[in-house]
């Protein structure tokens, strides 16, 4: 056996070009396969961790969603919250408050949203996933204080705006307390283009008693749907009308954008799938050719007294010795271009999308190459090995 | 003893048949040194083809030691390749990935032999045929006359009772090739059966026998 394996070793390394070409023909499907599931996983894992952190949340909004369209049908009242603690499983409820409004920076005047709420509910809805750049986040006795979004910060007026600068919404006076950072994807309208105030001042600001949004937490994330029925039904019969009220759980959001996903995993597993045919093409293809430019040794060994099976036996073991390295090289290699290929779409896009290379595809790539690789070395080994000795002497 | 019965060989391109051998009979003994001589296409590497169990005869039988190669199956016609004949190639044939020990020694590796048995006979082999200080060296850093002579060695790792030759000197000079040819009698001389197919009239001279061909039959 070992005597085996210095022969194939040998006829590797003799054929040294030849070898690097087989190898690198592998390696570099492999590569493909791997570095595109690894984005792939990556970008799933970058949308649906985010989501799931919020999964006992329940978002309530005063209007319906038609289509893709969201009509406000009025705003809550502080009956609709009190009614809702009566709700069992609910662990806490956040009434936020918010309209469009009008700010001005040093002679500036602009339109933005403003929005108030429980600043501990929001500090967990908001500062957590997001973070903020500067600055500290509201108190419930920040009365005059406000956090503002990036967007508001950096591009809405011609100076950029920092902490203890001053603005004037609506009439009143603010001082900055704290900026956030960019949102992400999912925050990004959300966050960016917002001014963040407590409930009291954002009533006083907009001068409205009403509720524009209610924030349910539950305990058990099972109840969430059937919650969100009751929530609907409270707030329904309080305004005496049967579609005033949307309460939507994170689940039910995630289904909607379920949707987008099976896009995007049916496009990647499409490019996966097209990667693993050209890589196996390319694996056959030099395997084949490097195993049929020896059809002429194959000859040579016969007419000296190998069976068919001791030369397939060798040639086997050349060709996975060959593709197993090519295989690891090709996932060495798919690592390092999934890493540099979520760092650049990181840095293009602003997302945080960090690759995931899962030992399961790099074993699966070491598979492929080793199964691929194998057969196809072993088709033309086979058939030279079945030539008789003359024939396959003459050859080449 | 190897004897052929009605020996014949068909070639079969497309439309066209080329009668290659046409009903041999040939008896060779034990420790016989034959040569076969014949113009170009006459048909003398098809017959030691066949001889060698190389190849399959259209129709005929070739016997070896009374063994009806024809009835036996590729594994059994591996051995015998591997263990009765040694086979010399003009073009010498040799793994040019492999140096001089490890080319004599591939076919006591197929026979399953000890690797250091294996080394050390294929030494003595190579020191043998005058190759003693060669034995690290590739089939590419040899002459052609030395390439040969480690054919040769190779073609008798496994100590065969006979060594088949199909213009073992066609691809060198004289001088290597008188060379070759005395290590050919050698062997004869040490009773093994020696089959030369050869175009040089001087080389036939030195053979026991002499046999002519021509148009794929062994003329008297
Ligand atoms: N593989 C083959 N396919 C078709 N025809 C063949 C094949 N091998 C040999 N022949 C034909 O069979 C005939 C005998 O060929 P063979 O090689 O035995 O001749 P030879 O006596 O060895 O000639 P040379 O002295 O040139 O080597 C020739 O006509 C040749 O063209
Ligand atoms: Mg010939």
């Amino acid at each position: 056996m070992r005597d085996k394996f210095l022969l194939a070793f040998r006829s590797i390394r003799a054929r040294r070009t030849r070898s690097i070409l087989t190898v690198l023909g592998i390696a570099v499907g492999i590569a493909a396969i791997v570095s595109l599931m690894s984005v792939g996983y990556g970008m799933e894992e970058a949308i649906t961790g985010e989501l799931t952190g919020m999964a006992d949340i329940i978002s309530v909004m005063p209007g319906k969603i038609m289509g893709a369209t969201y009509v406000e049908m009025g705003g809550f009242t502080d009956r609709d919250v009190k009614d809702l603690q009566r709700i069992g499983g609910i662990k806490d409820i956040s009434a936020m408050t918010y309209d469009a409004v009008e700010v001005e920076y040093r002679n500036e005047r602009k339109p933005t949203f403003v929005l108030g709420g429980d600043t501990k509910e929001l500090e967990s809805f908001y500062v957590e996933p997001v973070g903020l750049k500067e600055g500290r986040w509201l108190r419930e006795n920040d009365y005059k204080g406000c956090v503002i979004g990036d967007r508001v910060a950096n591009d809405f007026f011609d100076e950029v705006i920092h902490v203890n600068d001053k603005l004037v919404i609506n009439g009143e006076k603010f001082i900055v307390i704290g900026a956030f950072e960019k949102g992400d994807m999912l925050y990004a309208n959300d966050v960016d283009r917002n001014i963040f105030l407590t409930l009291r001042a954002a009533k006083e600001v907009l001068q409205t008693e009403e509720i524009k949004h209610i924030i349910v937490r539950v305990y058990d994330i099972d109840e969430a749907e059937e919650i969100a029925e009751e929530i609907e039904e409270t707030i329904n019969d309080n305004h005496g009308l049967d579609d005033f009220a949307t309460a939507m759980t994170m689940g039910s959001m995630l289904e909607q954008i379920g949707d987008i996903f099976n896009i995007i995993r049916g496009v990647l597993v499409g490019i996966a799938a097209i990667a693993l045919i050209v890589a196996s093409i390319g694996i056959m293809n030099t395997m084949l050719m490097s195993v049929m430019e020896r059809t002429h040794e194959i000859g040579v060994m016969k007419a000296i007294g190998a069976k068919s099976r001791d030369v397939l036996s060798l040639f086997l073991l050349e060709s996975s010795m060959v593709s197993l390295v090519g295989g690891v090289a090709g996932c060495l290699l798919g690592w390092g271009v999934a890493k540099g290929l979520s760092f650049i779409g990181s840095t293009a896009s602003g997302l945080e999308i960090a690759a995931i290379v899962k030992p399961g595809v790099l074993l699966g790539g070491i598979a492929v190459a080793l199964i691929v690789g194998v057969l196809s070395g072993f088709y033309p080994a086979r058939k030279a090995s079945k030539m008789s000795p003359v024939e396959a002497v003459r050859y080449g | 003893m190897i004897r052929t019965e009605n020996l014949t060989k068909v070639y079969r391109m497309g439309e066209v048949e080329v009668q290659a051998l046409r009903d041999v009979n040939l008896e060779i003994q034990d420790s016989e040194f034959i040569a076969i001589i014949g113009p170009s296409g006459s048909g003398k590497s098809t017959l030691l083809n066949l001889i060698g169990c190389l190849d399959k005869p259209t129709s005929g039988a070739v016997f070896i030691d009374g063994i009806d190669t024809g009835k036996l199956s590729e594994n059994g016609l591996a051995e015998i390749r591997r263990e009765k004949i040694g086979f010399i190639f003009q073009q010498f044939n040799l793994i040019h990935t492999l140096n001089a020990l490890e080319n004599v020694a591939l076919p006591m590796f197929f026979a399953g032999m000890r690797h250091e048995t294996r080394m050390e006979r294929a030494e003595e082999l190579l020191a043998k045929v005058g190759l003693g200080d060669r034995i690290h060296h590739k089939p590419s850093e040899l002459s052609g006359g030395e390439q040969q002579r480690m054919a040769i060695a190779r073609a008798l790792s496994n100590d065969p009772e006979i060594i088949i030759g199909d213009e073992p000197t066609g691809n060198i000079d004289t001088e290597a090739g008188k060379v070759i040819m005395d290590i050919l009698e050698g062997l004869n001389r040490e009773g093994r059966t020696i089959i030369v197919v050869t175009h040089d009239a001087e080389i036939a001279a030195r053979a026991g026998r002499t046999k002519r061909m021509r148009d794929g039959k062994v003329l008297d």
